[in-house]
This record gives C-alpha cells, sequence and structure tokens, in this order.
C-alpha cells in the first residue's frame, strides 16, 4: 500500500470481504470454525487410536455407500420429474423382503441364518437380488404410470400420493410378512473378512462389497447422464422440460425410465442393506429420512451432491457414535441435526442444489 | 343480490359455526364418557394440531410435516417441568409449566422457521419431514428427559381434572381452545400481516420486490404454527396424562398430514373435519374383527383417494356441493363474480 | 382464503347441512352408549345351550401388539391365552389364535373374549384399554405387551377399580414395583428377574471380574442389565463400560469396536429386532462370539435361534422358560399348544406364549376358586388372585406383596444342534430357584429405575441364588 497517496488502495481480498453482508459474513466465520473445532477434535481422536479411527472411518465410507445407492435414485427421480417419492423407503424396505423371501424358498430356508449354516451359493444371493430389484422397479414403474403421470407439475399433491401409498405399503408388508428382523446371507464364495495389512484390521468383506458397489453405480449413472444419449436427454428435461417435448421427444418415455431406474436403485439399496445390516419393517422411515437428508445436504437433482451428502451423513453418523464423550453417545442425532442446519444457512437449496 | 342480503351474509359466516359450538357445548349430556373423551375431545386437539398444519400451508403455502414434533417439543418441556413419574419432574407449578411449553415450543418454531425460510414447497416439506423426525429421535434417545418409556402421571392444573373419570372440563377446555384458535386464524388472515402472508404464498418475488422481507414472514409465520402446535401438545398431553417419543413418531406426523389433507387444506374448518372423520373412523374401525388392525390400510386409501379425487378434501367437496347447489337455486341471478370463486390458493 | 361470501341462502344450506353432520355424529355417538349391541370385536360366543353354562356371561379383554415392532408375536401371545381355556373345553374358531374360541367357559360362566390390539406406544395402550374398558365394558382386561405399555396401562389401572387388570407380558420393573397398583396383577417375572444367575455364573463358573454392558438404549435392555450388574457387582463384579447404542440403530460396527479388547466377557441386552444384525456384524468384526459372551433373553427365542444359527454356539443366557424340560406338565402344555393351533408348533418356551399362558390360567383358577363371583368390585376374586400358587409348566408361581410374580429362572447354553432340526438347541443347565423382584433387597421402591447408569455397581448383599448368597 502506498503511502503517500491520497486514496489507499484495498487489496483484493479484503475489498470482496468487506462486500460480503456482515450477517453472512458471520454464518460463515462460525461455520469455519466449528469445521476447525471437529477437524482438531477428530485429528486428536485419531491420533489417539489410529486403529479405532481406520475402522469407524470404514464404517462410514461403507454406510455412505449404502447411502449412495439409495438417495442416488431418489434424487435422479426428482431432479428429472420434480416429484418427491416418499414411498422411496418402502421400495428399499419391499426388496429386502422379496429377495429374503426368494432366498428362503430357493435355500429350502435355511440360508437366512447367519454366515455359521449358510449353504447359500452364489445364485442364492444374485438372484434375489435381481428378482428383487427389478420386481421393486416394476412397482414404481406401476406407481409412476398410474398415480404420477397425469398430475405433474403438482408436487405437493405428488409428495401426498407417495405418502398414502407408502402408508399402505407399510401396512401391508407388515401383515404379509411377518417374522423378526432377519439377514440376507451373502453368498459363500464371498470370505467373511479381509485382512487389511494397515494395523492388524480384519474388515467385513460384505461391506466393502458394497462400497465397491456404490462406487460403480455412481460411475455408471455418471456414464449414463453425461455421455448417452439418453442421458442428455435426462439432462435437458431437467433444465427445461418443455422444451425438450417440444423437440419432439418422447418425455413420457424418459420419464417412466427414470422411474423405474430410481426404484431399481431403491431395491438394489434394499438388498445391500438387509445382507449388510438387517430386513426390518423400520426400514421405509429409515431409508426415507436418509435419502432426505443426503438429498437435502447434496442438493436435489444432482448426483454429485448425492455422493458428498451420502458421505456426510455416514461419516457423521459413524464417527458420531464413537467420538462423542461416553454418556452423550444417545445425543448423536443432534449431530445429523447439525450438519443440517450447518449446510442450508449457507445453501438453503443444498451443496450442488438449483432452484426449480 | 341485493345491498341487504350482502350484509345479512357478511354478518353469517361465522353462523354455521356457531351453531356447531352450540351444539357440541351440549355434548357432554349427549353422549357417553368414554366417546366424549376418547373420540371428542382428542378429535379437538388433534384438530388444532392439523390447524396449525392447514393455515401454514393454507395461508403461507409452507407444508410443514414438523407440527407434531414441534407440539411435542411443548408437551416434553411441560411434562418434564411439572410432577410427573420419568423424565426431570422438576415439580413446577402445572399452569408455568404449560406457559413454559408454549414458549419454548415457539422459539423452537421460530429457529426451525429461520432454518427453512429460504427453502420451499416441496424441498421445504423434506426439511421439516427431517426435523420432525430427528425431534422424535432425540426425544426417543435422551432418556434423561423422557427415553422410552416416556413421562407418565404429568401433573395437570386442577381445572383440568381426571380426563378418564371427569371428562367434560378438558372436553370445554379443548373445545374453548379450538375455537379461539379457528377465530384467532380467521382474524389474522384479514390482518395486513395475514395478507402479507398470503401474498408470500402466491409470489413470493414479487414480495420481495415490493420491499417486505419474505425470509422473515415465513419465519414469524412458521413461529406462529408452533405456536398453534404447542396448544395442541399442551391439550395432548392433559388428554394422554403422560407424552412418550410414541406420541410423536413418524405415524403421528403422518396422521396429522392425513386429517389436515383430507379436511381440505385450503380452509381452516378443514382441520376438525379431518380430525373427526379420524377418530370417528378409527374408534369403529377397532371393533370390526376383519379390520382390526388394519386401520392404517383403510386410512391410507382413504387418503389416497382424496388426495386422487379431491385435492380439496372433505372441504373442498362440501365447496363444491354447496356451490352447485347454490347456483341452481340462484337460478338467474347473476353468479358471485368469478374471481370471489378463484381456486382456493 | 375464501371469506365466504355466496349467497344467503346458501348459508341456510350450510346451516342445515351441518346440523345434519352433528345428527350424524351423534347417531354413532349413541352407539357408543349401547355397548350390548357393540358387534364389533367380540371373537366369541357363547351358546346358551351348553349345559355347563349357567351364570352370567363374563367379558375378558385381550390385547396384544397388532401393530408396530413387536406384532409378529401376537399370534404366540394369543395362542398362549387361549390355551388355557381350550383346556377347559373351548374349541378355536380358526386357525389364527386373534380369532378366539368359541364355547369357552370358566366356573359356569360362559367367557366373551374382547379383542384388542396396540402398537407397542404407551398412548396406543392406554387408547385400547380405554376402549375395551369403558366402551366394550370389558371386567378382566390381559395386556399389554411391551414394556413402556405396561407402565402406562398399570397407571391407567389405578382409574378403573372396578376392573381387574393382568399383564401380559410386559416386562418393565417399575410396572409393579414403582407403579403399584392394587388392581393390576403380574404373572411372570420382570425383565431385570430374568437375568438372575448370570452374574453369579460369570463370575463363579466362567471366572470373570470385569464385564462390558452393550444394550439398546431403551427401558427393557435397561432392566435386563439392571439384573445382571446388580447380582455381578453384589458379589465382587466390575462394570467397566456400559454401552448403549441408540435405538433404531442398526448398524453397530461403531459400538462393537468399542468394546475393549481386555475386559474378560460382556453381556449383550440388544434385544429384538437387534439381536440379529448385532451378532453377525460381531461375528464379522471380531470373530466367534461364544467363549466371551453372556446374552439377553431374546437369544433363546426359537424364532431368534433359527435366524443365527451357529453362530451363537456356546452363548449363555437366561430366562424364565426352558424350553427342553421334560416335565410332564411342560410337555403338555407345549403338546397342547401345538394341537391347538399349528403354526405354534415349537413356540412353547417363547415369553410371549408362556407369560400370555400364565396369565389367562391364573386368571381362570382365581375364578374357579370364587365360582365366577366378581361382586363387590372383584375384592375375592382379587383376594384369590393376590395369593394364588400357581402350579405352571415351568414350576410354581406366586406373587409378592406389589402383585409381582416370584417364579423360578432357568440358566441356560445354547448347543450343537442334536435334535436334528437344524436349529441350535438351549440346554438348561440351572434352575434358579424362585428369584423374586427386589434380588433380595436390592431393589425397591425407592431405588432408581434402571437406566444407562443406574444401578451403580456396588458390592452388596448377594442374592440368596448365588454361590456368595448361601445357593449355588
Amino acid at each position: 500500500m502506498s503511502r503517500g497517496a491520497t486514496t489507499t488502495a484495498k487489496p483484493a481480498w479484503l475489498t470482496r470481504l468487506s462486500a460480503v453482508p456482515p450477517r453472512k459474513l458471520a454464518v460463515r466465520v462460525l461455520i469455519g470454525l466449528v469445521l476447525a473445532f471437529v477437524a482438531v477434535y477428530v485429528g486428536y481422536k485419531a491420533a489417539d487410536d489410529p486403529r479405532t479411527f481406520v475402522v469407524v472411518g470404514l464404517n462410514g465410507l461403507t454406510l455412505a455407500g449404502l447411502y449412495f445407492v439409495v438417495a442416488s435414485g431418489f434424487t435422479l427421480i426428482f431432479g428429472l420429474m420434480r416429484v418427491v417419492n416418499m414411498a422411496h423407503g418402502s421400495l428399499y424396505m419391499l426388496a429386502g423382503f422379496f429377495a429374503l423371501s426368494l432366498q428362503k424358498k430357493l435355500t429350502g430356508g435355511e440360508a437366512t441364518s447367519a454366515f455359521g449354516t449358510s449353504e447359500a451359493g452364489l445364485g442364492d444371493w444374485i438372484i434375489p437380488l435381481v428378482v428383487a430389484c427389478l420386481g421393486v422397479g416394476l412397482i414404481g414403474l406401476v406407481m409412476q404410470q398410474a398415480f404420477l403421470r397425469w398430475n405433474q407439475g403438482q408436487e405437493l399433491r405428488q409428495a401426498l400420493i407417495t405418502i398414502a401409498i407408502s402408508i399402505i405399503i407399510a401396512d401391508q408388508v407388515l401383515a404379509n410378512f411377518g417374522g423378526v428382523a432377519e439377514n440376507l446371507a451373502a453368498p459363500d464364495a464371498f470370505p467373511e473378512s479381509v485382512s487389511l495389512r494397515l494395523y492388524d484390521i480384519s474388515y467385513p468383506f460384505f461391506r466393502i462389497f458394497v462400497l465397491l458397489v456404490a462406487i460403480a453405480v455412481g460411475l455408471a449413472l455418471w456414464a449414463m447422464i453425461k455421455r448417452t444419449r439418453f442421458g442428455m436427454i435426462v439432462r435437458a428435461g431437467v433444465d427445461d422440460r418443455q422444451m425438450v417435448s417440444a423437440l419432439g421427444i418422447n418425455i413420457q418415455l424418459v420419464f417412466a425410465s427414470a422411474f423405474l431406474i430410481g426404484a431399481f436403485l431403491a431395491g438394489l439399496g434394499g438388498v445391500l442393506g438387509g445382507t449388510m445390516i438387517s430386513v426390518n419393517k423400520g426400514n421405509d422411515t429409515t431409508y426415507l429420512l436418509f435419502s432426505l437428508i443426503v438429498v437435502i445436504i447434496g442438493g436435489m437433482g444432482s448426483l454429485a451432491g448425492a455422493a458428498i451428502g451420502a458421505l456426510a451423513l455416514g461419516l457423521v453418523d459413524a464417527f458420531g457414535d464413537v467420538y462423542l464423550p461416553a454418556g452423550y453417545t444417545n445425543y448423536s442425532v443432534l449431530l445429523i441435526f447439525a450438519l443440517l442446519v450447518l449446510v442450508l444457512a449457507v445453501r438453503p437449496l443444498g451443496l450442488f442444489g438449483r432452484p426449480a | 343480490m341485493t345491498r341487504s342480503t350482502h350484509v345479512v351474509e357478511r354478518a353469517l359466516w361465522w353462523a354455521p359455526g356457531m351453531a356447531i359450538v352450540v351444539v357440541l357445548a351440549a355434548a357432554p349430556l349427549l353422549f357417553t364418557d368414554f366417546y366424549l373423551s376418547a373420540v371428542l375431545t382428542k378429535a379437538l386437539w388433534l384438530g388444532v394440531a392439523a390447524v396449525s398444519l392447514t393455515f401454514l400451508a393454507g395461508y403461507v403455502g409452507m407444508v410443514s410435516l414438523g407440527q407434531v414434533a414441534l407440539y411435542g417439543i411443548a408437551g416434553f418441556t411441560m411434562a418434564n417441568l411439572v410432577t410427573a413419574d420419568g423424565g426431570s419432574a422438576i415439580a413446577w407449578n402445572p399452569w408455568l409449566g404449560t406457559l413454559a411449553g408454549i414458549l419454548v415450543c415457539t422459539g423452537a418454531g421460530l429457529l426451525f422457521g429461520a432454518i427453512a425460510s429460504r427453502s420451499y414447497g416441496i424441498y421445504f416439506l423434506m426439511i421439516t419431514l427431517a426435523f420432525g423426525v430427528i425431534v422424535y429421535l432425540f426425544f426417543a434417545q435422551v432418556t434423561q428427559l423422557s427415553g422410552f418409556g416416556g413421562v407418565n402421571n404429568v401433573d395437570r392444573p386442577d381445572i383440568v381434572s381426571n380426563p378418564v373419570s371427569d371428562p367434560a372440563n378438558l372436553f370445554y377446555i379443548a373445545l374453548g381452545t379450538a375455537a379461539a384458535v379457528y377465530v384467532l386464524l380467521r382474524y389474522l388472515g384479514r390482518t395486513p400481516f395475514g395478507l402479507a402472508l398470503q401474498g408470500v404464498r402466491d409470489d413470493p418475488s414479487r414480495m420481495r420486490a415490493l420491499g417486505f422481507n419474505v425470509p422473515l414472514l415465513r419465519m414469524l409465520a412458521f413461529g406462529l404454527g408452533a405456536l398453534v402446535a404447542a396448544l395442541a401438545g399442551i391439550l395432548s398431553v392433559w388428554w394422554n396424562t403422560r407424552i412418550s417419543p410414541g406420541s410423536i413418531d413418524l405415524p403421528r406426523t403422518l396422521d396429522v398430514l392425513i386429517i389436515a389433507v383430507i379436511g381440505g387444506l385450503y380452509r381452516l374448518e378443514g382441520a376438525w373435519v379431518g380430525a373427526i372423520v379420524f377418530t370417528v373412523l378409527d374408534n369403529w374401525t377397532r371393533g370390526i374383527d376383519i379390520v382390526g388392525g388394519r386401520f392404517n390400510t383403510v386410512i391410507g386409501v382413504v387418503f389416497l383417494a382424496i388426495v386422487l379425487l379431491s385435492p380439496g378434501g372433505l372441504m373442498g367437496i362440501w365447496q363444491s356441493i354447496t356451490d352447485f347447489v347454490g347456483r341452481r337455486l340462484a337460478g338467474t341471478g347473476p353468479s358471485p363474480p368469478e374471481a370471489e370463486r378463484a381456486h382456493p390458493s | 382464503m375464501r371469506d365466504g361470501s355466496d349467497g344467503g341462502r346458501l348459508r341456510l344450506w350450510a346451516l342445515l347441512a351441518v346440523l345434519a353432520f352433528v345428527v350424524a355424529g351423534i347417531a354413532a355417538g349413541c352407539g357408543g352408549d349401547d355397548d350390548e349391541d357393540e358387534g364389533g370385536g367380540v371373537t366369541a360366543t357363547t351358546t346358551g345351550t351348553d349345559a355347563e353354562a349357567t351364570g352370567e356371561p363374563l367379558r375378558i379383554g385381550i390385547f396384544s401388539n397388532n401393530e408396530g415392532a413387536f406384532a409378529p408375536f401376537e399370534g404366540q401371545t394369543w395362542g398362549g391365552a387361549m390355551l388355557p381355556l381350550i383346556e377347559r373345553g373351548a374349541t378355536p374358531a380358526s386357525d389364527d389364535p386373534t380369532d378366539g374360541v368359541e364355547n369357552a367357559v370358566i366356573a359356569g360362566r360362559p367367557i366373551e373374549i374382547v379383542y384388542g390390539g396396540s402398537d407397542s406406544t404407551p398412548d396406543s395402550a392406554v387408547e385400547e384399554a380405554r376402549r375395551l374398558v369403558e366402551q366394550e365394558n370389558v371386567e378382566i382386561l390381559l395386556g399389554p405387551l411391551s414394556g413402556s405399555e405396561g407402565i402406562a396401562v398399570a397407571n391407567y389401572s389405578k382409574e378403573q377399580p372396578g376392573v381387574t387388570f393382568v399383564n401380559g407380558i410386559s416386562g418393565a420393573q417399575d410396572t409393579t414395583l414403582k407403579v403399584r397398583s392394587e388392581n393390576f396383577f403380574r404373572f411372570h417375572s420382570d425383565g431385570t428377574q430374568w437375568t438372575a444367575g448370570l452374574g453369579d455364573y460369570a463370575y463363579n463358573e466362567l471366572g470373570w471380574r470385569n464385564v462390558v454392558t452393550i444394550g439398546d438404549d431403551y427401558d427393557f435392555p435397561y432392566s435386563q442389565i439392571a439384573g445382571f450388574v446388580a447380582e455381578f457387582c453384589a458379589i465382587g463384579g466390575t462394570v467397566s463400560e456400559r454401552l448403549w447404542p441408540p435405538l433404531g440403530e442398526e448398524d453397530y460396527s461403531s459400538f462393537i469396536t468399542q468394546i475393549p479388547e481386555d475386559v474378560d466377557g460382556f453381556f449383550m441386552g440388544v434385544g429384538g429386532t437387534g439381536t440379529v444384525a448385532f451378532v453377525n456384524q460381531y461375528g464379522q468384526l471380531r470373530g466367534n462370539l461364544a467363549d466371551r459372551i453372556m446374552g439377553g433373553i431374546f437369544m433363546t427365542d426359537p424364532v431368534i435361534l433359527e435366524e443365527l444359527g451357529n453362530q451363537v454356539v456356546g452363548v449363555v443366557t437366561a430366562g424364565m422358560t426352558a424350553g427342553d424340560s421334560q416335565e410332564p406338565a411342560y410337555l403338555e402344555y407345549a403338546e397342547g399348544l401345538g394341537n391347538a393351533y399349528a403354526d405354534l408348533e415349537g413356540t412353547a418356551s417363547s415369553v410371549f406364549a408362556y407369560g400370555y399362558y400364565t396369565a389367562m390360567e391364573a386368571i381362570a383358577q382365581s375364578l374357579e376358586e370364587v365360582e365366577g363371583d366378581l361382586s363387590d368390585e372383584h375384592a375375592a376374586f382379587r383376594d384369590a388372585l393376590a395369593n394364588i400358587e400357581l402350579d405352571a409348566p415351568l414350576g410354581t408361581i406366586t406373587l409378592d406383596e406389589n402383585r409381582q410374580a416370584i417364579m423360578d429362572n432357568f440358566l441356560q447354553q445354547i448347543v450343537e444342534d442334536a435334535s436334528g432340526d437344524g436349529v441350535p438347541d438351549v440346554q438348561t443347565i440351572k434352575t434358579i430357584p424362585q428369584v423374586d423382584q427386589t434380588f433380595a433387597g436390592f431393589f425397591s421402591p425407592e431405588t432408581p429405575s434402571p437406566d444407562r447408569t443406574n444401578p451403580a455397581c456396588e458390592e452388596a448383599e448377594p442374592p440368596p441364588w448365588t454361590a456368595q448368597g448361601g445357593g449355588g
């Protein structure tokens, strides 16, 4: 800065800084402080017990993978059709139950117990997976054609319709699929755990498998959106639906396909989650909530957002359980709330969200 | 229409409401104690909860799935401050506890409102749903405040007395509260604040261009909704004599949504219409063997049917009927201006 | 919003129609008055021509969970409840236990069973109890199922001194120890009593001195772990950490990693739906469970054993039922249950069936003792209930002064399948006689309710069934 001049020239960064309204600035500084605090705290805990940090980190990553698979379907449907599919969690749950019933039939009722007595061949898992996903995809398609096709644009109404459907599905699942929470048996061909050379950790193989599947799904979706003609139409449809149909493209077919894919992904998540964690009648609420949170954080209609959101939720969930001071672990749900608040304070539409 | 009929009908807009109130006032003489308590009083406070949603949805365009969670905050705050089994049981005076519950809930509503004030439409719905479930999980998991077993034997003001053996008191209190809330919200709709809210509902960017602080308005509206929900929450704890996380779980949230939608999201009266249909149906189906525990499927189907066929809910159907009858009766007279019969919102 | 400026005549129509609504409402409401004609829900009929049925009909309400997490167990509860009636000559109305029975007669009085159901939340349980008592006018109410529901219903029972309430299978300690309603009876042990004997076994047989507990964060695991901690610490053990995964948490991996490697063992109070998830995840992360774990009551539920398989062979657990009992009374009960309802074959040892069975059996026997006389607000009947010595299939049950059952508890171990059905078997290794709710004075109405930190781990008077207390 030149002292002798009559006007002092501010450095560029200061100019930009003072251009930000003070309240926004305060919010951003606050968030910055919070993040810094969290980073330091986690860093300290990690240095203290690196082994736990790695295991819990893997737990978070694998959970994030599962959340991503489910949420990607949700965000695809919303991004293109502006439909909030409140029955998404129900589809997840249904797929789990379908796969479970089918697996029981295929293995004569034995394999659904834990790894111990399982005699599940590769087919005993793949077949239920494919059938359940396709089945649930079809149900989603029928739902869309019957209930959502003729009232496009009425977002609230569509949300209410899907809520009603989810209530009916939940009650019927309760009535027809008795039994306690059960697991799908992973194929015997899968090892039970892999040993990572790091810190002598032995980690469940299936969870890593889920993470790999999630990455594959992400890449596949990305390739589809960016590289295929279908994806191009989807992107165009997200931007301007009317223009696309004015161009003569059969937008209804695109919608139907997208809904089918979205529901299929919910089903895929359901089978993966059913093997990794459990098949449970409470799943519809839980996974709908997780999908909502992932998409609120990441932004509706954004695949990258879904990935980031899933990562955030999975890591917060896993680390919160372990790193909160003992005696306060029951407040871990507040961490998720805090995460939501942090994101919404800065980006009301989510990190990668765009206004309708 | 002549001038005098105009005057008459303006003065009579409250007539049906008053008629219903008068009939209800005699209800303890007409119904059994059980029905009065389990069905009618429940419908009254559920209606207050639903009207907070109807108000937000109809006047401000904010469909919120967080109303049940909010009334849970009011209820749990009160339950923890007064004498009870479970929770913190700090043993305050019940009226003070009630006041505290209402204030805390309104504060929470303003806070949530501030966080969500820049989000619209379906996005807003999702955020409030997430809030609602998080609040439920909070009360389920923080055992110092409730834990799973909840807080039992919550102390009530003497005037409330015992909802089982002496239901008339609580019935009248609920009736009075419901009537007061209805009149208040109806009145608010005509004040500058209410009109501004409706402007925000219809076209936020235009309101912003006109110089209104839209996020602030939405935040305040949400706070008002929270206040009404708080009243419902207090009534619900007095009615149940207990509160537990199960009182505010997702099925309960959806129940209130269903009630508001079935009744009609665009008319305040719809909240109570929906509530009475819901409670009567619930009570009736429990006794029927085939239906038994499948009430949820029944109400889900009814809900779906209403959403598909009549988005205005039962009040919408009612409106259509009265419009139709009115047009037939009016015969050759001029029909009310189109604008006045414009779509509800 | 509309401000309703339609025609004046319209307003009249509105008024009339509104009054029509209200009249309809009154008509429906008056239906509530007339309880005899309330057709729905009565799932049993009396023949009237039956020579034995000479007395006045008696309405008994039974409710369990028909929604919520425990709904799958509804059939077992009803099967247990119907069996004493079937043993006295009633016939099942269908294959579904919840349809009730016909020609049920106790002490010469025909029995009308009224169906109810809740969703495991306290509010719904009380609403259902109120409907059964106030609208359906039952005289005896059997239920509820879940822990927190029991506390709420026990509180409600104080409002209805003219009705006798008998617990179904809800197992929270407070229901009798704290609430102490004069007309609420529980004929099975509570969740805390179900762990009697485990602390003793851990300390004296397995040589454990330091233990970590892990349980879901809600009242039932609190009760279970409270019982274990009370006993284990009373005789000198220590609990270094109590982990509580939040309710609804199904991913236990992070909690499993927190369990220190160097404790002697740990007590698992993960209930219901979490058991399967937990066992699988533990197996993946740490390996075999059996040598370092003790389990809560759900581990021996037949349905869960089928799920968990050989993963849990070796685990020691305890509970109020012994599925391998060879006592004639038990075999007769199990056979009776399977004969009455084919779907319930093999579930006789389920606590859900057994709890509702002992409740109905106690009701029936007490009614027989007073010859069906329920006059004077059930005075003689309640006296009979309170003083009964119930010869239940698995041992004698008596009640303490809070109307809470005192009964045997069974220490059990999961062993390799020997019966050939592919499911691991449960072997009773010890009978703990006549466990009372207070654990020999450790618990009282003044002690804090079991929760995340209570009871504290302290040395105290050893319960009489432990080695240190003179038992074993």
